[in-house]
Parts: structure tokens; sequence; C-alpha cells
């Protein structure tokens, strides 16, 4: 008895469902005082509304099946409102040809190299300030080839 | 026919299938939503709006589950729902300051109506252990299908049972008093 109420006393303590859970199984339901304190099946089984008096009759299939009727009918309605015409099926594929032309076309158009191959950027990376060919003042032209990183310096002398 | 034989029938589009599966499962649906809802025309709308959603839904079953604890969770959500558009319209009734009407009248089936008690017993327990108590009561389930119907634990379904069966154990036992008494 006293090993019941310090079991009742942990359940009311801590409120966790494992922690009750292990006290119904530990003790609770192997105890017959505690087992006392419970409804029985049959007592909880008088309150409660039993199969047999919960017959519903025809009238819920007529009911589910008129649901189910309807479910089908707007299911097809709406199938036909999806289903694209042939014509604008071709409307859509040629769209999507074109989207996809366009965009392979700008991939192979576009200039990706990387900025300060153009002619100002040389000349910013580059720089001479006087050039001398034997002994003499020279003319300096500095000359990067389109696409490529290479940079050729052309000194001629100055005649 | 064999229920599988029956599910396969019904996803095949055989009406007269589904139409057996609906007989067979009509009256233990209806036991368990009275139970829960106490009340006849809410557990008629909560079965008919379940068969229609197993209907749907019937591709999505799974075969290596039972079919009966499926059947009852989609009516153990169905009755939530229920219960909560009632206390949704219980509330918005009191906050305009009228008379409530209480959905919950004393007799709740038609042939079989259980014990009247004088606090409306089962009122007093919560919708997870009217439902594990129920299933444990009517239909003999052990905690861990309890909890396959209410989607958790086997601990916490005997959690909730346990409750279900102290609760009404206490009440009764008041009862009994106050009847003497009286």
């Amino acid at each position: 008895m006293f090993h019941c109420k310090t079991v009742e006393f942990f359940y009311g303590l801590i409120p966790l469902k494992p922690w009750r859970d292990f006290l119904i199984r530990r003790h609770i339901e192997k105890c017959p005082g505690c087992l006392a304190g419970l409804a029985s099946r049959e007592e909880a089984g008088s309150l409660l509304v039993q199969e047999a008096g919960a017959d519903i009759g025809p009238s819920l299939w007529a009911e589910v099946e008129a649901a189910i009727a309807k479910d089908s009918r707007e299911k097809k309605a709406g199938d036909r409102t999806i289903q694209p015409s042939p014509g604008r099926r071709w409307g859509w594929a040629v769209a999507t040809a074109c989207l996809g032309v366009l965009l392979i076309s700008f991939f192979f158009l576009k200039d990706f190299r990387p900025e300060g191959t153009s002619a100002d950027a040389v000349q910013a990376r580059f720089e001479l300030e006087y050039v001398r060919v034997g002994g003499q003042p020279a003319s300096a032209v500095i000359y990067q080839p389109q696409g490529s990183d290479m940079i050729i310096v052309w000194v001629g002398k100055n005649l | 026919m064999d229920e599988q034989e029956l599910i396969a029938g019904s996803l095949n589009g055989r009406k007269e299938d589904f139409r057996m599966i609906v007989e067979r499962y009509s009256a233990p649906a209806m036991a368990l939503a009275m139970n829960l809802l106490r009340n006849r025309d809410d557990a008629e709308d909560a079965c008919q709006e379940l068969f229609i959603q197993v209907y749907r839904n019937l591709g999505s079953y799974d075969p290596r589950r039972s079919f009966k604890n499926w059947v009852y969770t989609i009516l153990y959500r169905r009755c939530l729902d229920h219960l909560k558009r009632r206390r949704r319209a219980t509330e918005l009734v009191s906050k305009m300051g009228r008379e409530t009407i209480t959905a919950t009248p004393a007799n709740p089936g038609h042939s079989s109506s259980p014990r009247s008690l004088p606090s409306g017993l089962l009122e007093q327990l919560k919708a997870k252990e009217r439902t594990a108590l129920c299933l444990w009561a009517n239909e003999g389930y052990t905690a861990r299908e309890i909890g396959e119907v209410l989607r958790c634990s086997a601990g916490t379904a005997r959690v909730h049972l346990f409750q279900a069966r102290k609760k009404i154990k206490k009440l009764l036992e008041q009862g009994d008093v106050s009847l003497q008494n009286g």
C-alpha cells in the first residue's frame, strides 16, 4: 500500500508521458490494488455506444455514392479543362524551341574574355615611358591579339 | 470477400466493392464517432466524410498496415475537426452573449443509448482519452494499436488509456455515492 502511494505521488509529480508509462508498466498494471482504482473493460463498455446500436443504414452509402459520383464528374471536367488542344501544344513546343535557340546563341555570342584585354586595358597594364634603339629614340607600339593574353611590343627607329 | 480484394476492386473503380467496405466499417466507425462526438448527427457527418476521404485516398493506403486502423485514424481526425468546429461555434455564441446551445444531447444513440450518467461522464474525458477508452473497451485494442490510431507511441497511448480508466472509475464511484445519498 505504501509502495502504491509512492508510485501515485511520483506519477503526479512528473507529468512526462515516458515516465508515467514506465510507472504504469512497472507497477500499476501488475498491482491488484492499483487496478482496483481503474474502470474495467465492462464498466467502460457500459458507458459507450456499441457497434450493434450504431448502424447508420443505407442512407450513408447513398450520400457517399453521390459524393463520389460528383467527385469523378469534377475530376473529368478538370481533366478536360487542363487538357490542352493540339494547336496549343505545338505553340508551346515552338516557343520552347525558340527560347532554347536564343539561350544557346547568347552563350555562343557573348564575349566571355576577362576584363582587361581591350586596348585601354593593355595600356593600363603595360606602359613604356621611353625606348631607345641604337642610342636613338624609337617609337613603340604595344599590341595584344584579340582573345589572347600575349602582348607584343613593336619598336621602330624614328627615321 | 477478402479485404485486400475489396480494396483492389475499389481502386479499379468497382463501386460495389467500395460499397462492401462501407457496409463492413460503417457500424464500428459510427460507434467510435458517436462515442467521441456524443451527437448522432455529427457522427453521421463524420462517417460520411470519412468514407469519402477513404475513397479519395485509397491509393495511398499502405497494405502492410491494418486497414481498420487506417480507417479509424482518418475518422479520429475528422471527429477532432468536428469538435474544434463545435468549440468555435460555442465560443462565438457565448461571445455574442446569447444563450449557448450545447451540442451534446443526452441521447447520442437511437437504439442503444449508453447508460445515462449524472454528469455526462464521457464529456469529462479528453478526445484522446475517449478514443483510447472506446478502442480498448469496444474493440479490445492494445496500447500499440491505440497508438497507431492516435498516431502516438504505445507508451503515450497507455497513459491516455490509464487516465481515462482512472477518471471513469472515480466519476462512477462519485455517481454511485451521490445516487445513494439522493
